[in-house]
């Protein structure tokens, strides 16, 4: 059987990736997945834990992780919509109307 | 009584407010009505009391109810002689400030009264507060009503003396607020006489470093106040830019907070930290003496002047103050009575001309004397009050303060007195270039004469400079237990220490000649 | 009334349902909302406020039955019902309410009055006050979800200003991050915990070596993700961008209850699974409270931006709030309460007056659209004035209690430094806020129109002036209203 450490170990380089990806990458849609990304690599843990703690919390969690990525990643691209139709462009940086 | 007094010209400020905004002549009457009613109530308090109180009525007209358990803070107000008089000035001023304002201000009338009964307030209630928490709201409350009346009537660079004046007074009352919260946490409570019962009786004792790092919290939100040399910056920008009303009512009682505070808070509070930085302090204080008379010298700016030797006069009050003997402190006491009295005078007599020519340059001044000759008989006595001649009200005070410095260290008086020189030196140079002469500027051929509202106000000021030079006793009669009492606190507890000291054989070497002076000032401060 | 309803139709609701009543109530009025909504046409639609407003009634009067619990707990301990959770549920209804006053007029000059506004504030309430109930991990960050989705649709719901788009846009995106983040702290702590009940992950927390790496790494990542909730340095970014884009009513929101309820989770978390580490985070959160306030004070003199100043100055507020924490005594939480519920009228009420200003074709939110206020409409102009006293903390105002409370807790723990920076702060903190007065005092005005006042702006105003003066000349009773705060269990357990 593989140990929960090993689940921990994948789930913090999915982690990983996503900050890089949030951090690095203009497409706001990228940014958008790693996002996901993000949200995954917490279902990772949620699910390793629940099997090693032999409790059903966090697979319970999990699913209400995933519902939130759904509504996040509905409202996220609503809005981006929103700001594409007002402004022809998907890139973080030219989004400098709010600066100071 | 004393609520009566101090919430007296709000109520009258709040009952203007329905006056409406045209009707301009009738607000002014009406802030004049009050301002003299309250002076006249004001006087009341002199009547009722009571020079030689007993033992346990150190506080007259005590006033203490319970405001909120949580700050534990009460509504306790009370006089003794210090505030007594500084009251007493406030309402004083007052209606004078109505009446030089009566053609200066013409914009915007109602706030502009509305906010100087407000500051009224505001002020006499700093002087009778005895709740540490009380006295800091009023103390902030005090900053507001001033702010505007710079910040709007002022002159060209009104805004940034406002903003400088407000800052400067906010950073330094800011450390006393955590200076009395520490104060609360460690004796648990916000009561002036609890706290320094509990100092005295020795229940609760401050470490050292604790005092002195209070001390001075304390004291820099009050040097701001003072000003004391080298926070002074702020006071020309906001006398220059304030308008009359503004500069005498900054100049008579506003900078009094700061030496009241030092004499009520300071010194019973932290009697050990005071002695250790009264040399410091005092050095402080004569620079200022000296280096403000000087500055005032050379000053193109009349307004100006008159500020510089604000800093200058303020000067012989803390040095007075840290002399740390009757004598001085009595001194001090009538100093900054005398400086309300004669820098409003002056600075009454500057907005005179301001009003006639729109200008402080004394330049443009010059031979007034001959188309304003009542003016200029009146604005030297004034003038001579101020630079301190013998049967005025100045010489006692500056007199008192250099006998009482003497005792202390003679360097220090010897210094300070060429603060008296000097500052006989720019005031009568100044009255020469303003009065004096042939009138350089046509315009100035003129000039009316003073008006009646001028000539009375003047003249009350000099009536007031006269009384206060030839009946000193009867001013420093209901000071003088307030003093004792202030350097009582000062010396038991000072010798308390010394003798929780002496096992260790280290005594207290500063100590020894303050009691001595402390004991024959008390004999030599009796007139 | 729900529940009235239920039982004379002979449904039988478990006990527990009416702790939940307030939020189930506020849930039935968002959706009744958005039905309604289609029934009424473009000039009636202020009825939906109307109904908004009903609802958070109806919300606080089952808040008020459950005001007199102490720490009742239900479904399955998922939500735990204390003075606490009352406390800041009362806080988020006054919040709500005061938003939907001032959002009527505000929406109709900006053409975008939709029902859909109020449903969702209405949601972001629910999620808020679960916030506040939550006892765990699961409930909080539902809670979280809810408020935070709601509000990034409402940041843009302007969706025809560049501005709201890209303030939405930005909030969604970074705010998704955060909530990305607490949520990997969230499965950390239950794999150490072995529960999502926040009791026994603190039982967990207390017997693992603080040196741990996996409580490490939980406690950063939940704190990362908290601090930026409640926009503390340095996750602050968002906030001035955030609240410039969006309606400005919804930025009072942002800036009062939505903090408010973030400081909610924080304090849950951190006066419970957290409070066994405290050596580890103490100085932290120290350092994360004066650089807000260092950037917040000093990143407000700047702006020329209404919004955008008192974003900044929010900033500030937080920093002082977290002092709070740093100090850890009874009254360093009643102070943190209390300053939230001061701030919740001080804060709305200072944006109440940018949204005075908004006019047809007048934005309305920079400072020199102030200029000159006094003359133009003396009234707000003096509001102004309490208000941003009130923000700069000087007495008599409320807004001065509220950091009373903060310099007393650092004292009495010994935290001398703390406090004069906390002090020493307020002196520019002042030049800012002095700098609107005097714009709107002492500019003159240049030919601005006179701004008027709807009755529901003029009520919600009277509330935030009255409740400013009154708490701060008489404030014992609202100080034993945030004291309430530390009956509840996990402050007492913490405390004793």
């Amino acid at each position: 059987m593989i140990p929960t450490s090993h689940y921990l170990v994948v789930s913090l380089l999915l982690f990983t990736t996503g900050v890089i990806g949030v951090l690095t990458r203009r497409n706001v849609i990228i940014v958008l997945m790693s996002i996901e990304l993000i949200l995954n690599a917490v279902n990772i843990n949620l699910v390793a834990f629940s099997q090693h703690l032999a409790s059903l919390d966090g697979q319970i969690f999990a699913i209400f992780v995933i519902t939130d990525a759904a509504a996040e990643a509905a409202v996220g691209l609503g809005i981006i919509i929103a700001f594409f139709r007002n402004r022809q462009t998907l890139l973080a940086d030219e989004m400098d109307l709010l600066r100071w | 009584m004393l609520t009566v007094v101090t919430f007296l010209p709000l109520a009258g400020g709040l009952l203007l407010l329905f006056v409406d905004e045209e009707l301009k002549e009738t607000i002014r009457r009406g802030a004049m009505a009050v301002a003299v009613f309250t002076f006249l109530v004001s006087l009341d308090l002199l009547a009722g009391f009571q020079s030689s109180p007993g033992e346990y009525h150190v506080y007259q007209f005590e006033e203490m109810r319970h405001w909120m358990s949580s700050p534990p803070i009460s509504y306790h107000l009370g006089l003794d002689g210090l505030s007594l008089w500084l009251v007493l000035l406030t309402t004083f001023l007052t209606p004078f400030c109505v009446l030089c304002s009566w053609h200066g201000v013409d914009r915007r009338v109602k706030e502009f009264h509305v906010l100087l009964l407000a500051l009224e307030s505001a002020m006499i209630g700093v002087f009778v507060a005895l709740d540490l928490f009380l006295f800091f709201l009023f103390f902030e409350a005090m900053l507001i009503p001033m702010f505007f009346l710079i910040g709007i009537w002022g002159h060209e660079r009104r805004i940034y003396a406002a903003v400088k004046f407000v800052l400067y007074t906010m950073a330094g009352s800011i450390l006393m607020l955590v200076a009395i919260v520490a104060l609360y946490s460690q004796t648990g409570s916000f009561d002036f006489p609890v706290i320094l019962q509990k100092l005295v009786s020795g229940r609760t004792t401050l470490t050292m470093p604790t005092e002195r790092l209070l001390f001075l919290a304390f004291f820099a939100a009050f040097a701001i106040k003072v000003p004391l040399f080298p926070l002074h910056t702020w006071l020309p920008d906001a006398h220059v830019e304030a308008p009359t009303a503004g500069s005498v009512i900054l100049a008579g009682v506003l900078l009094k907070i700061g030496t009241y505070g030092i004499l009520r808070f300071c010194l019973p509070l932290f009697p050990r930290a005071s002695v250790e930085y009264a040399p410091y302090i005092a050095g402080l204080a004569i620079i200022g003496i000296i280096y403000g008379a000087l500055v005032a010298m050379v000053q193109p700016d009349y307004k100006k002047l008159v500020a510089y030797s604000s800093v200058s006069h303020l000067g012989f009050v803390v040095l007075g103050i840290f002399s740390l003997n009757a004598v001085a402190i009595q001194g001090a006491i009538y100093q900054m009575l005398n400086h309300g009295i004669s820098t409003g005078g002056l600075f009454l007599a500057a907005g005179m001309l301001y009003d006639r020519r729109h200008t402080h340059v004394i330049t443009e001044f010059g031979g007034l004397a001959t188309p304003m000759p009542v003016f200029a008989s009146l604005f030297l006595f004034v003038c001579l009050s101020s630079a301190g001649l013998p049967m005025l009200n100045g010489f006692i005070g500056e007199f008192l303060i250099l006998n009482g410095a003497y005792l202390t260290n003679p360097w220090w008086a010897t210094l300070a007195a060429t603060g008296v020189i000097l500052s006989a030196v720019y005031l009568l140079w100044s009255y020469q270039r303003l009065i004096y002469g042939p009138v350089t500027v046509e315009k100035n051929r003129e000039l009316p004469d003073a008006s009646g509202r001028e000539r009375f106000s003047l003249a009350a000021i000099c009536v007031m400079a006269l009384v206060m030079g030839v009946a000193s006793p009867l001013f420093t009669a209901r000071t003088e237990a307030t003093v004792t009492r202030i350097l009582q606190s000062e010396m038991t507890r000072n010798t308390r220490y010394e003798a929780v000291q002496r096992p260790t054989g280290a005594a207290v070497p500063v100590s020894v000649p303050l009691v001595a002076a402390g004991a024959e000032g008390g004999k030599a401060g009796r007139p | 009334m729900v529940q009235d309803l239920l039982s004379r139709l002979g449904m039988q609701l478990p006990k527990e349902f009416a702790l939940i009543l307030p939020q189930v109530q506020l849930g039935i009025f968002a959706l009744g909302i958005l039905l309604t909504d289609f029934l009424l046409d473009r000039k009636s639609r202020w009825w939906n406020a109307v109904l908004a407003l009903a609802g958070v009634g109806f919300s606080g009067k089952a808040l008020w039955n459950l005001r007199n619990l102490e720490d009742v707990s239900a479904y399955h301990s998922s939500i735990v019902v204390d003075p606490f959770a009352v406390f800041f549920g009362f806080l988020f209804l006054i919040s709500a309410a005061l938003v939907i006053l001032l959002s009527v007029r505000y929406l109709e000059i900006e053409d975008e009055h939709h029902g859909e506004f109020y449903a969702l504030l209405l949601l972001a309430t629910i999620g808020m006050m679960f916030l506040a109930t939550g006892s765990d991990l699961i409930t909080l960050f539902l809670g979280l979800e809810t408020m935070a989705l709601s509000f990034y649709v409402l940041t843009g719901f302007l969706r025809h200003r560049k501005a709201s788009n890209e303030g939405a846009l930005k909030y969604v995106l970074l705010g998704a991050f955060s909530s990305g983040i607490l949520a990997y702290g969230f499965s950390l702590m239950y794999g150490i915990g072995g529960s999502t009940n926040l009791a026994r992950i603190a039982q967990a927390y207390a017997e693992r070596s603080p040196g741990d790496p996996l409580v490490l790494i939980s406690l950063v990542t939940v704190s990362a993700g908290v601090f930026f909730k409640i926009a503390a340095v340095p996750f602050h970014m968002w906030a001035p961008d955030v609240y410039e884009g969006a309606p400005t009513s919804i930025t009072a929101s942002i800036s009062v209850a939505s903090k408010a309820a973030s400081f909610a989770l924080l304090l849950r978390i951190f006066c419970t699974a957290f409070w066994p580490i405290r050596p580890n985070w103490e100085m932290v959160v120290a350092g994360v409270a004066v650089a807000s306030m260092t950037i917040g004070n000093f990143g407000a003199i700047t702006q020329s931006n209404l919004k955008r100043l008192l974003a900044y100055s929010s900033i500030g507020h937080v920093g002082y709030m977290l002092l709070g924490l740093v100090a850890g005594t009874p009254d360093g939480f009643k102070g943190i309460a209390f300053y939230l519920l001061v701030y919740v009228f001080m804060n709305t009420g200072a944006f109440a007056i940018v949204i005075l200003l908004r006019r047809e074709g007048v934005i309305g939110e920079d400072i020199e659209d102030l200029n000159g206020l006094i003359s133009r409409r003396p009234v707000a102009a003096i509001l102004l004035l309490i208000f941003m006293l009130s923000l700069a903390g000087i007495p008599p105002t409320a807004g001065f209690i509220g950091k009373y409370f903060i310099f007393l807790s650092l004292i009495e723990t010994g935290h001398y430094v703390l406090a004069v920076f906390a002090a020493l702060y307020i002196a520019p903190a002042l030049y800012y806020y002095f700098r609107v007065v005097v714009h709107a005092w002492m500019r003159e005005p240049g030919g601005a129109a006179r701004p008027t006042i709807s009755v529901a702006q003029g009520v919600a105003l009277a509330a935030c002036t009255l409740f400013i003066l009154v708490a701060g000349l008489l404030p014992d009773r609202f100080i034993n209203f945030a004291g309430t705060t530390l009956q509840s269990q996990f402050l007492q357990m913490i405390l004793r």
